[in-house]
């Protein structure tokens, strides 16, 4: 396993946090703040590129946790997937509010953003490659065709939208749409084999 | 575009779990998933395939001043559970309206699937000119005074809960909800608020999990129970009704 990897936090606890919280149980609030952050920030961090956005995300998400746990305790059997669900949408929100050449398009065949920013995070690929090893479909994943491979790490890790992608990959966007279609699909199939 | 088609649905789904979409097209399927029950969950169901791939990402430790501004703008302030963000403020006013023009059924909540999106089932229920098969069940306490509604239509994959009156959970515990299968041994189902409302995820299908269940019940459980667990005393319990 990758040294990277952090012990998931037990659902079980989780779950139970998450109810007192909804009770306004501000030590439990604090706790699953302690548990959960951390991985959260991390999400946040891979799709936004920048620590004060990353951390607003994360501010918004647990005052909506705290204001809302009444009706989100109960429905949270797996906490940690809906957790992330939630950080991933508010990153991305947040990262497309933030390109303005979007912005002004209401044709999502638009291809006119780029993407130019400098990157030092961890290769997107790779972080598929160590998801495939950690879920025991690694073998699935590599079955992919390479580039349906590379857009869809580029696409979850990075958040990149279609047009970003071939602004990326500097392929026509009709192309890119097509792999990550066809790699969608074959990704539904290998999670859906997961043994986890 | 139409929407009916399981399989556009599982797309859009798939590329607004995975990150792909536009701005315009995030807001256009977010508008999409309040008011159509099957794209939230189709969106559900791609959100929690996908999530696992966050497994590897390294984490990162948050500074101390980002959970000094989440205690800021959650302490201090009383809250009153389920009732805060400006989606329920129009709704506390809109309930009692609604509550007229569907008449008793709907008072007591049958059409809550989605409490945020009551306008949309609205629609629907007006649509269809009635209301949508669903299981039911009403929970009293031992005076026999109505406490839980709990609602879901028969093959959706979430249980709305109203709470009629607070109940007083004892500190520590949770108030955990069991379904009373005929012949067979309690399974939870999820954990009730003390007030207010929520939506409890299932595991599938109403029809799959209630449809040999005439009864539920409520215990207070030291945390949420899991599948095999043994309920401690019931302190509350009704009966789980079909509706159709």
């Amino acid at each position: 396993m990758h040294p990277a990897f952090v012990a998931a936090a037990d659902p079980a606890e989780l779950q139970a946090l998450l109810s007192r919280t909804a009770l306004g149980d501000r030590a439990a609030f604090r706790r699953l703040y302690e548990l959960t952050a951390p991985s959260l920030l991390g999400v946040a961090l891979r799709i936004l590129n920048r620590r004060d956005r990353a951390e607003d995300v994360l501010q918004e998400v647990y005052v909506n946790v705290w204001n809302r746990a009444g009706s989100y305790t109960a429905a949270a059997s797996q906490p940690m997937t809906w957790l992330t669900a939630i950080v991933r949408n508010r990153a991305l929100d947040r990262l497309r509010s933030e390109v303005r050449h979007e912005a002004v398009s209401l044709d999502d065949d638009d291809a006119g953003s780029t993407y130019d920013v400098e990157d030092e995070r961890p290769d997107p690929s790779r972080l598929l490659e160590q998801a495939g090893d950690a879920l025991r479909i690694r073998g699935c994943l590599d079955a992919i065709e390479g580039v349906q491979r590379q857009c869809l790490a580029l696409a979850y890790y990075h958040g990149l939208s279609h047009s970003e992608v071939a602004a990326h990959l500097e392929r026509p966007i009709g192309s890119v749409k097509v792999w990550l279609r066809r790699g969608l699909e074959k990704l539904k199939r290998c999670l859906d084999a997961s043994p986890r | 575009m139409n929407y009916d088609r399981p399989e556009l649905l599982d797309r859009l789904a798939a590329e607004y779990a995975l990150g792909t979409l536009s701005r315009q097209a995030r807001r256009r399927f977010e508008r999409l998933r309040s008011t159509l029950p099957a794209a939230d969950r189709a969106a559900q169901d791609w959100e929690a395939r996908v999530a696992p791939l966050s497994v590897p990402v390294p984490p990162a430790n948050p500074s101390p001043e980002l959970w000094s501004a989440i205690d800021k703008r959650t302490g201090g302030a009383p809250r009153s559970p389920s009732t805060t963000g400006a989606s329920r403020g129009w709704l506390t006013w809109l309930t009692p309206a609604l509550g007229v023009a569907f008449g008793a059924l709907a008072t007591i909540g049958i059409v809550r699937m989605y409490p945020d999106r009551l306008l949309a089932l609205d629609a629907l229920v007006q649509e269809r000119g009635e209301l949508p098969q669903s299981y039911v069940g009403l929970l009293t306490d031992r005076d026999g005074a109505p406490v839980v509604l709990a609602s879901s239509t028969r093959h959706g994959r979430t249980l709305s809960i109203k709470l009629l009156k607070p109940i007083v959970v004892p500190s520590g515990k949770v108030a955990q909800l069991w379904a009373l299968p005929a012949g067979g041994g309690p399974f939870p189902v999820g954990v009730v608020p003390a007030s207010g409302k929520a939506t409890i995820t299932l595991p599938d299908t109403s029809e799959k999990l209630f449809s040999n269940v005439p009864r539920l019940a409520v215990s207070f459980e030291d945390r949420p129970a899991s599948r095999g667990a043994t309920p401690s005393e019931f302190v509350l319990s009704g009966h789980c009704v079909k509706l159709w």
